[in-house]
């Protein structure tokens, strides 16, 4: 545990050292503040592109505070996914590819404690830029738009970081095989893409699918009712995550550093 | 004149200002890490421009690509 | 006289080509030695393999005191070829962290860096990032974090081999106080680096050991006496007359040098002296001198 820590540690030092900490959240929080701004402004901003043709009337009904969040979690679930993708598709491969990881793993360090301080550290700055970014969407959607109520805020928030932290581990996976950050991040985003793919088109078969959870979190923000799959959505994307990381371990265990 | 006394400033500051100062920030650490960091992916100075005059997505890009890690 | 690790039987192949092929030694508690050969030997692999980077394809690798399964690199320390460090870290911060990792406490590390930091002569630059690092720093600093654990056998992959004269002087005298503490496992492509600190050597050549013993063991059995001979004209005609005069190992002709390898340098000096003035050839040049193992190593490498 204590040499859990030590590593732990060392990622957070690293992370504050090339200023992660800042500016993921920043870039959380201006793909939350995107949305609300330009759904506001929308009315002036076909105005100042010249307005509507004479006799063209667009009815822009004013969207309500659920739509709003709707559109961030969109935003993070694509742009925001692409920047958890790229910064950490690195995390062990680059450390293996410049040969550092040979110095490091000469030393009696246990390779689950390895793979999994990087994954909890990385789980930390996604969880920490994720809320920073939501509750910053939440400012604006209220001081735009309506109130949300705090609970259906929390509880959109809950559903669809679970899908972000399986994106995470899912990166996590591919590193420990993949010598090539940029392998990593290439797989990883194909695997993404085909899951919300196939889940959506088959969505029937694949109800449990962690990929179904951003739709249910809409869902669930338009209807205030919770989707029946959410459970088992929510029960697979963890026991995936939990394989995922054993699986990373074991693969990582057995490669060759050199 | 009448296009800026007509603009509710009074709605608009709270708006606006976290923005402006979110972005300020995001190019000030930008700036900082450039000037200390040995090499990038490319060169420097082209990373420079982009941090200064491509707004947001500028200093957004060079942390994803431009940083060379290690 | 113990051995620290027990080779048998080590082989390594990449892509069905066997890099190494068989290796068969122990190293000796204490010990200095030098894993000599050339370049594409095999000397990076076989570190690689006994600091557990790399997996040998066949054979064992037995660490004195720890049973098969269990946890042996707390035993070890390795520098590789090309360390690379964490680069925004500052050397002390490397050091006290890879103390740490490798089982020492916070304290312990603290004290152990600030040691070490001063025993390698960096500790001037401890708080700079290793980043700003020149060659010759990283290359201690990379000493420095293979023996901050004190493990029982430290392994240096071309320690010296990219360093300039200075830096080699230094490092050389590094290893040399080392030596005092734990067993050192070191590979270079340089005879003369290995004579310096070394007490045995392992010749690899070609994935195979050629040669192997103490330093002294292998000076006695190769170094020969030698007399050269240059003649003015051809010389043929003189060869086959001296060599009959006294027993001869080996000749070798370069050019107009004719090289006598004997065992008895002195009956050879006087018998080929009187030859000569008797008969009055044209000597110009008359040499007596050693084969080091220098030559030696040229030999089994040319082959």
């Amino acid at each position: 545990m204590n040499l859990w820590m030590v590593l732990f540690n060392k990622e957070l030092v690293e992370m504050s050292r090339n200023f992660k900490w800042i500016w993921v959240p920043i870039v959380f929080i201006l793909l939350a503040v995107k949305e609300p701004l330009t759904l506001y402004y929308m009315p002036q901003i076909i105005d100042a592109l010249g307005g509507l043709p004479e006799g063209a009337v667009i009815e822009l009904p004013v969207p309500s505070a659920s739509e709003v969040l709707i559109a961030i979690l969109g935003q993070f679930n694509t742009l925001g996914v692409l920047i958890i993708v790229l910064t950490s598709m690195g995390i062990i491969a680059a450390e293996r590819k410049s040969g550092v990881a040979a110095i490091i793993l000469v030393k009696p360090v246990s390779y689950a404690s390895f793979v999994t301080a990087k994954w909890a550290a990385a789980m930390l700055l996604l969880w920490v830029s994720y809320f920073i970014g939501y509750v910053a969407s939440w400012y604006y959607v209220v001081i735009l738009f309506e109130a949300v109520p705090f609970i259906d805020f929390f509880q959109s928030f809950l559903l669809n970081g679970i899908w972000l932290s399986f994106v995470l581990t899912m990166t996590i996976f591919f590193n420990s095989f993949n010598k090539s950050p940029g392998v990593v991040g290439f797989i990883t985003i194909a695997i993404i893409i085909l899951l919300s793919v196939l889940s959506s088109s088959f969505s029937h078969w694949l109800q449990w699918s962690p990929s179904l959870l951003p739709t249910y979190t809409n869902t669930f923000l338009l209807s205030n009712e919770i989707p029946d799959n959410v459970l088992s959505a929510i029960i697979v994307a963890i026991i995936g995550m939990i394989v995922l990381l054993v699986c990373s371990i074991s693969i990582f265990r057995r490669k060759e550093l050199a | 004149m009448e296009l800026f006394n007509s603009i509710n400033w009074a709605a608009i500051v709270p708006i606006i200002v976290p923005i402006i100062l979110i972005q300020l920030i995001l190019l000030i650490i930008a700036v900082i890490d450039l000037c200390r960091i040995e090499k990038t992916n490319g060169p420097k100075w082209l990373w420079a421009i982009i941090i200064l005059f491509v707004n947001l997505v500028g200093p957004i890009l060079y942390f994803v690509i431009g940083r060379r890690n290690q | 006289m113990s051995a620290v690790v027990t080779v048998s039987g080590l082989r390594k192949s990449f892509q069905n080509e066997d890099v190494i092929k068989g290796l068969e030694f122990d190293l000796t508690k204490g010990k200095c030695i030098a894993l000599l050969g050339a370049n594409g030997a095999g000397k990076t692999t076989t570190l690689q393999m006994l600091s557990g980077l790399l997996r040998p394809s066949a054979g064992s690798i037995a660490f004195d005191g720890v049973q098969k399964g269990e946890d042996f690199r707390k035993l070890i320390g390795y520098l590789p070829q090309h360390p690379v460090f964490y680069e925004w870290m500052s050397g002390r911060e490397f050091l006290e962290y890879t103390g740490m990792l490798a089982g020492l406490s916070k304290k312990e590390s603290k004290e152990r860096a600030e040691e070490l930091l001063e025993m390698v002569g960096i500790s001037n630059a401890k708080n700079r990032r290793i980043g700003k690092y020149s060659g010759g720093m990283k290359q201690r600093l990379g000493i420095a974090q293979a023996i901050i654990h004190r493990p029982k056998l430290v392994m240096l992959d071309e320690p010296v081999s990219a360093l300039d004269p200075f830096g080699r002087r230094e490092v050389l005298e590094l290893m040399e106080r080392m030596k005092k503490e734990t067993t050192i496992l070191f590979s270079t492509h340089i005879l003369n680096d290995a004579e310096e600190v070394c007490d045995d050597i392992l010749f690899l050549h070609k994935g195979e050991i050629v040669e192997s013993g103490s330093m002294k063991e292998l000076r006695d059995k190769y170094q020969q006496s030698k007399i050269d001979l240059v003649f003015r004209g051809e010389s043929d005609q003189y060869i086959e007359k001296l060599s009959s005069l006294v027993e001869i190992q080996s000749i070798s002709v370069h050019e107009n040098k004719i090289s006598f390898f004997v065992h008895n340098i002195d009956d050879a000096k006087h018998a080929f002296l009187r030859e000569i003035t008797d008969r009055n050839w044209p000597l110009l040049k008359f040499e007596i001198s050693k084969t080091s193992l220098e030559d030696v190593f040229m030999k089994v490498v040319e082959k």
